[in-house]
């Protein structure tokens, strides 16, 4: 390709007019006005930092593995990442053990049950899937790096290459999480006595924690969904964030176990690879077409946004994202990516 | 599905606003239900030819990007200003002439979403059959948008070298944001050219349609901004010109 500057800044401010000027940036909005008046569920309250979250809070961020980006509503609020983290830490685990010593140490299965169950498989003693909280600790506790400041900066470079942005700690959640995360710290305690956490206990406890409390927005959730989307490549930098290998492992788990004791309604209504945070953020994954993030921080029963539930339910079945649909007809899609107004 | 049509010229002083408001009058007088709105927010004006004085106005664009008010707030019915009755009815969403509200608009921008935002619920809201954007001179955020969201572009210019460079620019951004359909109209053509030479060259140059090449005209000129010339002059060559041109545009 030809370099030359003046025509890509043109493409770049031409591409988010594109967006903006969209039929999907129109849906987004009104998709955005339908649901925002939604006032159920409630905010985490299990740390005080979080019960400081605003009810009113909702953004929607659409990003498409050709790199155009639509959004609407609170895109720039951050808020901590908290286990839609899950699925990107265990990628690099992936990448720095490899699939079978990661597997002998941490299941695949759906374990049915809430996110903070404190209960492991018990003929191999491992936690049953990386996505509920015996897992996630489990999958940090692999990351390698010669001391925790290592370890935590090689997750920070990573989550750099999946949103594109520098990302930081929010010290005072990641405090409080630590301080209250007894609960975390018996199922640790559990998975040592069976031999399962190898390592310093407290130090993957820790780097758990740190990993909840990143801050993103959810234009970050968007891109790093679509990142998953692109096979790995972040559309927007055009840089790799994990091994392609790995991303089809990373979404099956999200398929399967992303949405906790909901997966399965969710695989079935929804049908996208998924997680969420009780942060309030969702990400989604239409793979090979787009990647979504929504941000709403009131929470059903189980820990999923209300808005966020109902907001990729919707965009799903508008556009026939389900990954069992008849795909073969994307014709609504694309009329919304590239049609005028 | 209503249209929306964007006025557009590099340079200032071609006569863009007059056209805009022109060919929306046109677009009324066949029945239809038309607003033309005033993204030239840095500098406005076209309320003028409608007859409304700036005074009068109680919301403009810049509130609705300021969140005060809707935008079917900021929509004034003009039609009852017109000197001859018309079929239809003319929406006019004029932008701030108060110092301050540009000075504001000028240090903090305008929010691309919210403006789009705008323009969908100006079609909804107030049922439109057509919008007539009236641009920005030059390229800003506000103009590159206005074409982006466009069905159709027209842009005007004067057959000066200035204005063939500038409007050599629009088109190419034109193009970059597949606009659906653009022409070109040549205003102020002095009554020594051959208009027919104009138009070919201008073709040639952009190769691009041109709707119009209209003459240096003694009575637009006259009637400055005081009125709308094709209800002024219904049977002078420049209103049956003009009529072509709104022609050429919904197709």
């Amino acid at each position: 390709m030809q370099d030359n500057p003046n025509r890509d800044d043109l493409q770049a401010l031409v591409g988010d007019l594109a967006a903006i000027a969209s039929p999907l940036q129109a849906y987004l909005e009104e998709l955005h006005s339908r649901y925002h008046p939604l006032r159920d569920g409630a905010v985490a309250d299990y740390i005080p930092e979080l019960a400081k979250a605003n009810p009113d809070w909702f953004g929607i961020c659409i990003v498409t593995v050709e790199g155009q980006v639509f959004k609407v509503g609170d895109y720039t609020q951050e808020f901590t990442i908290q286990s839609a983290s899950k699925p990107f830490v265990y990628g690099r685990a992936l990448e720095d053990h490899g699939r079978d010593f990661v597997l002998s140490k941490v299941g695949v299965e759906p374990s049915g049950d809430a996110f903070n169950s404190i209960v492991l498989d018990e003929l191999s003693n491992r936690p049953y899937n990386p996505m509920v909280n015996a897992g996630a600790i489990a999958t940090a506790g692999l990351i390698q790096g010669d001391n925790p400041a290592d370890r935590m900066n090689r997750l920070l470079e990573m989550f750099r290459r999946y949103t594109g942005r520098e990302i930081r700690l929010d010290v005072s959640v990641f405090v409080s999480e630590r301080t209250t995360g007894d609960r975390n710290r018996a199922i640790a305690y559990l998975m040592r006595n069976f031999g399962m956490l190898a390592g310093n206990l407290e130090e993957s406890l820790d780097l758990y924690f740190q990993q909840c409390s990143l801050l993103v927005n959810c234009h970050d959730l968007g891109v790093m969904a679509a990142t998953l989307a692109n096979n790995g490549i972040n559309p927007i930098t055009g840089e790799r964030a994990v091994a392609a290998e790995y991303v089809q492992d990373m979404l099956s788990v999200m398929y399967t176990c992303g949405m906790y004791d909901f997966s399965g309604e969710w695989a079935y209504r929804v049908g996208l690879p998924a997680k969420s945070g009780v942060g309030g953020g969702i990400i989604a994954v239409a793979p090979n077409r787009l990647g979504i993030g929504v941000f709403s921080p009131l929470l059903d029963p189980r820990g999923n946004s209300v808005r966020g539930v109902q907001v990729c339910t919707e965009i799903s079945q508008h556009f026939g994202l389900h990954v069992f649909h008849n795909n073969a007809d994307d014709s609504r899609l694309r009329a919304a990516l590239t049609g005028r107004m | 599905m209503a249209k929306i049509i964007s006025i557009h010229s590099f340079r200032g002083g071609t006569g863009k606003s007059n056209i805009a408001a022109n060919i929306t009058t046109l677009l009324a007088a066949a029945g239809q239900r038309v607003a033309v709105i005033d993204t030239d927010i840095q500098s406005p004006g076209i309320h003028n030819l409608f007859n409304l004085e700036g005074e009068a106005i109680t919301y403009a664009l810049n509130d609705y990007l300021w969140g005060r008010c809707s935008i079917r707030q900021a929509a004034t019915d003009v039609t009852a200003r017109l000197e001859t009755p018309v079929a239809g009815q003319i929406f006019l969403i004029p932008s701030s002439v108060k110092s301050g509200e540009i000075a504001r608009i000028l240090r903090e921008g305008c929010d691309a979403r919210v403006l789009t935002a705008g323009l969908r619920k100006a079609i909804s809201e107030l049922e439109l059959d057509t919008l007539v954007i009236d641009t920005h001179p030059g390229l800003n955020e506000e103009t590159m948008l206005s074409i982006a969201v466009s069905h159709a572009l027209l842009i005007i210019m004067r057959p000066d070298r200035q204005d063939y460079e500038g409007t050599g620019v629009t088109v190419e951004v034109a193009g970059a944001l597949n606009v659906p359909r653009m022409a070109l109209l040549v205003n102020k053509v002095p009554t020594s050219f051959d208009p027919d030479e104009v138009r070919e060259r201008v073709t040639q140059t952009f190769n691009c349609e041109v709707a119009a090449v209209l003459p240096h005209s003694d009575e637009m000129m006259l009637l400055a901004s005081a009125g709308i010339f094709v209800q002024r002059y219904p049977d002078h060559p420049v209103t049956a010109a003009l009529k072509q041109v709104v022609a050429t545009l919904m197709v």
